[in-house]
């Protein structure tokens, strides 16, 4: 194997380097039989390189493939979804490696890596992925850098030097593709992730869940304010209306439980100046969006409910920015259909009996609805109710009475929960909300980032003339909870993200951490708005602040012009670098001649010498006898015979082979020609 | 009479005993030309000593021939003092050393000891036996042949000894119509073999060298000779690239070819030429390069380009 084929010690260090780098970012969602595949290719290669294994054969390449099949189908039950498809890539990857032993081998594989870079964004667009990503780059380019170098038989860590330089002149460029160059919509659709869990809340809600969902230390979503930040008891971000309860368990209505006329909303007229504000969405692979009291959207894709909720039908796979205004003091559903008061009443026909009790007694001592949801608030707030994070297991039968009447202890969807089963009970049209509630305040660039901790649930009463009317009764019993937070409410309990250890959030008492995690958080946030977030749309919106209307040919105009721009360094220090290396005219003149002569494929190879080159190009065109033996024997006087004999003549001489050389046009068709004609 | 005449008469005088070897008797009179010794490295039967014999012959040399043994000693080739009873007086017998060309039969036979005291004397022109210094008659050459190595009972040059040698030729088999001839001449004993007569006298050998001397080398040809050379260094197929007495051998080789083809200066065929003879001994290949010596100087001629910038 020449030496050129080779791939030089160095860089298979660097690829194998690569190799872990880009498997780590996909290793927590591998099973870990690749894991350890990855560690028998690297092993097999380093045997073959130390001359102990011979490379495998081909029957044992066909069933490692095969068993790599077999793999990814016991491990995801199909092919088809992405997950398996990068692990079959990923495998794919590894196997190289062990037959790597031709610098085409290497090509193969670099490339494969690149490729893997990218789907790394398939699963998150965070932007510690991005900065991940672009260490994988680099490590990638300098093991194809190491390949070029077939000197270089120890591990060199100045190769990766090179490669961050030549990726550094790569960055602007990088920059404007990602501004300027056209944006389409997508080709092709990958699968929907098949396993990825879907995060925040579900479309149904029983005693216990938004507890659990309390433990996660996520963001939720991160919001902008066009103006003021409200007070936080004031932000309840609504995402789910649950209008049904089953056998203790609430749910959201289905699009076609609806009658169809009752689809749509209802027209509200939103008077006097809205809360403007700007909502990312964490993914959640769910459909529902968040907002504030009577939200309407103008981005696009987004929808509208019946219950005014936001509703986006598409699910929200990677983060999501739309924006909202809110009216909090409009009233919505001023006039209650017969259908939505009945299914906003229903309740299960048993069951609960103590709280209906209740429920009936409290309502005979009120004057009106309003009053009745007075008292029974007063009832929370009067008992001996408990908010905790730790409300302990209620039966199955009987939920609301045992926790009414026994346990007393509870966490908001307790709360809510046995709240509107009391509205109900007593005829009151009432439903649970559930969504987040407050937020902390990013004091860095103002935005409020919602957790998944700060997840709530509460309740809404429709009430004559007022139409739907918030009422949390958790308030009633912990108003710290929507004062403060969570942390606060939780404090003496001590239960506040008690078994998530290592979230920064945890440690938001000590300040440092506390100011890095707010500016990292803030980066994300300008990560997601300008990165992410960057669409086509805002695309030409960028344009169009610069130059007004764009057309196509506008566009075109500036994204190759600054391109050129970009370029332009590059192209004059490299044509200074030239000059480094200095250029005989000699030399100059006699590659034209080998130029002239590479056109009727008669080339030089490198060692060739003159004399050589002309006997093979005179036996090739014997036409061109003449002026090829005259230019070779030119060059061989100019180059090695004695300067000093003809010095003075010097410059002339060059001129006169510059002159032959510059006439000298062969072609091959005239031979031919004769040829034919004599045929 | 003209350089190139002496020269071809005597390529033809040599032919006469070595069929079919030309271009190697053509390197080997260059080599002597250019006052380097000569290494022939080749496998028994093969014509190593015959080549030598009628180098001896055709340049009318005084030589002498040791057989290279393993209990060979320094003082076998040197030469000793002996006491000579008779004056009381210790007398020198020189050694076979002293003589214009020593033929040095299957030098790898003999220990390292013997070895280096040969190579001394090659590499200063001169010896030290007992403390006196000696010169060593004008000219001197020494022709060496040796087995290839990998035969049992020899003592490999080492690499540094081998650089003393300002070209190794391999024989080879001959062609087919030189060995039919060969045997033709064998088998009939019609002809019989002549003894090489002598071609160059010393005065032509004079002349030769000083021809040699006033070949010119242009700016452009050393371009080459030095890219030549940092490729062997800075390539990986190469273990050891060419010392700067290597690089000197090539020039010194190149400049003879070119004087010995009537050419007052040296283009870039007259080195290619000589490269392999001058280089193949001196350039070993990388642990992991897996061709030999000869893939490796030809290695070396196909890339570098001889064309400059």
């Amino acid at each position: 194997m020449s030496i050129l084929q080779q791939v030089p010690r160095n860089a298979l260090v660097w690829i194998i380097i690569c190799l872990f780098a880009l498997l780590a970012p996909h290793a927590g969602r591998l099973p870990i039989w690749i894991l350890a595949l990855y560690v028998v290719a690297v092993i097999w290669r380093l045997q073959v390189h130390r001359g102990r294994w011979s490379f495998p054969s081909r029957s044992v390449k066909v069933a490692m493939i095969l068993s790599g099949f077999v793999g990814i189908y016991a491990s995801y039950g199909s092919f088809i979804g992405l997950e398996p498809t990068v692990a079959l890539l990923l495998i794919a990857f590894a196997l190289k490696l062990v037959e790597l032993s031709h610098r085409k081998d290497a090509y193969v594989l670099l490339f494969l890596g690149y490729f893997i870079c990218i789907t790394e964004f398939l699963f998150s667009q965070d932007l510690s992925v991005t900065l991940y990503a672009l260490v994988s780059v680099t490590l990638v380019t300098t093991a194809l850098v190491a390949i070029h170098r077939p000197g270089e038989q120890e591990f060199r860590l100045g190769t990766i030097r090179v490669a961050s330089g030549m990726l550094l002149q790569a960055m602007p460029l990088m920059i404007i593709l990602f501004f300027l160059f056209p944006r389409f919509g997508p080709l092709w659709t990958v699968p929907i992730k098949s396993h990825t869990a879907k995060t925040g809340m579900s479309d149904f809600m029983k005693p216990g869940d938004v507890a659990s969902l309390s433990q996660s230390a996520d963001v939720a979503f991160r919001v902008k304010f066009d103006g003021d930040i409200p007070a936080k008891s004031a932000l309840y971000w609504r995402g789910l209306v649950f209008s049904r309860i089953e056998q203790g368990v609430w749910s959201a209505l289905e699009f076609y439980d609806i009658p169809a006329n009752q689809r749509r909303p209802q027209e509200v007229i939103g008077d006097g100046e809205p809360i403007r504000y700007s909502i990312i969405m964490e993914p959640t692979q769910q459909n529902w969006l968040y907002g504030l009291k009577y939200a309407r959207s103008d981005t696009r894709g987004v929808m509208q409910t019946s219950d005014f909720r936001l509703f986006s039908p598409v699910p929200v796979e990677t983060e999501y920015m739309y924006t909202v205004n809110s009216w909090a003091n409009v009233a919505v559903d001023e006039v209650l259909s017969d259908w939505r008061r009945k299914t906003e009443t229903q309740l299960p026909p048993t069951g609960n009996a103590k709280t209906r009790k209740l429920s009936l007694d409290l309502k005979a001592k009120a004057s009106s609805d309003e009053a009745f949801v007075g008292l029974v608030l007063d009832t929370f707030r009067r008992e001996p109710y408990v908010y905790t994070l730790r409300p302990g297991l209620l039966p199955e039968q009987d939920s609301i009475d045992a926790f009414l009447f026994q346990s007393m202890r509870g966490f908001c969807e307790h709360y809510a929960s046995a709240f509107v089963f009391m509205m109900r009970a007593a005829g009151v049209p009432a439903r649970v909300v559930a969504g987040y509630q407050g937020g902390e305040i990013n004091p860095i660039n103002k935005t409020v980032i919602v957790h998944q901790f700060d997840a709530h649930a509460w309740a809404e009463v429709w009430l004559a003339s007022r139409g739907w009317v918030r009422v949390d009764p958790t308030a009633a019993v912990s108003p710290q909870r929507i004062e403060f937070g969570l942390e606060e409410a939780m404090a003496s309990e001590g239960s506040f993200l008690s078994t998530v250890l290592l979230s920064p959030v945890r440690y938001r008492s000590v300040p440092l951490l506390n100011l890095l995690r707010l500016r990292y958080d803030a980066l994300t946030y300008q990560w997601q708005t300008w990165v992410v977030g960057f669409d086509n749309e805002r695309q030409f919106d960028l344009l169009r602040s610069f130059l007004g209307e764009t057309t196509a040919k506008v566009f075109a105009v500036v994204l190759l012009g600054s391109w050129a721009l970009v370029l332009l360094p590059v192209a004059i220090s490299l044509l200074f670098k030239r000059d480094i290396v200095p250029v005989s005219p000699l030399g100059k003149h006699y590659r034209i001649f080998c130029k002239r002569l590479a056109r009727l494929d008669l080339i030089r190879g490198p060692g060739e010498a003159p004399s050589q080159f002309a006997q093979r190009a005179v036996k090739d065109l014997p036409d061109y006898a003449d002026p090829l033996w005259q230019i070779t024997d030119l060059y061989n006087q100019l180059a090695y015979a004695d300067a000093k004999l003809s010095a003075a003549n010097a410059a002339k001489d060059l001129q006169h082979f510059a002159r032959v050389v510059s006439r000298f046009r062969p072609k091959r068709h005239s031979a031919a020609l004769s040829k034919e004609t004599e045929l | 009479m003209h350089i190139q005449g002496i020269i071809d008469s005597a390529v033809e005088e040599i032919g006469r005993t070595l069929l079919g070897k030309e271009p190697q008797i053509r390197l080997a009179l260059c080599c002597l030309f250019a006052r380097g010794h000569l290494l022939i490295e080749d496998l028994p039967g093969m014509g190593k000593t015959t080549l030598s014999h009628a180098l001896a012959a055709v340049l009318g040399l005084s030589w002498k021939r040791v057989q290279f043994t393993s209990d060979l000693l320094p003082a076998d080739i040197l030469g000793v003092s002996v006491f000579d009873a008779n004056n009381g007086s210790f007398n020198f017998h020189p050694g076979p050393i002293f003589t214009q060309l020593l033929l040095a039969d299957e030098i790898n036979r003999t220990t390292p000891r013997t070895q280096s005291a040969l190579l001394e004397a090659m590499a200063e022109g001169q010896v030290t036996v007992e403390g006196e210094t000696r010169p060593l008659p004008q000219p001197f050459f020494v022709i060496a042949t040796q087995n290839p190595i990998h035969q049992s009972g020899t003592y490999p040059l080492p690499e540094s000894q081998l650089d003393r040698f300002l070209m190794r030729l391999e024989l080879g088999y001959p062609p087919p119509r030189a060995e039919r001839e060969m045997l033709e001449r064998r088998h009939s004993a019609a002809l019989e073999i002549k003894h090489p007569r002598q071609c160059i006298d010393l005065d032509q050998l004079e002349m030769i060298r000083v021809a040699v001397s006033q070949v010119h080398a242009s700016d452009n040809l050393l371009d080459y000779l030095q890219r030549l050379v940092a490729y062997t260094r800075q390539s990986a197929e190469f273990e050891v690239g060419l010392s700067p007495r290597g690089a000197l051998a090539l020039l010194d080789c190149a400049k003879t070819w070119a004087a010995m083809h009537n050419r007052g200066h040296v283009v870039p065929e007259d080195v290619q030429l000589v490269l392999p003879a001058v280089a193949g001994h001196r350039l070993i290949p990388s642990g992991d390069y897996a061709g030999d010596g000869h893939a490796l100087v030809d290695l070396l001629q196909r890339n570098v380009d001889v064309v400059g910038p």
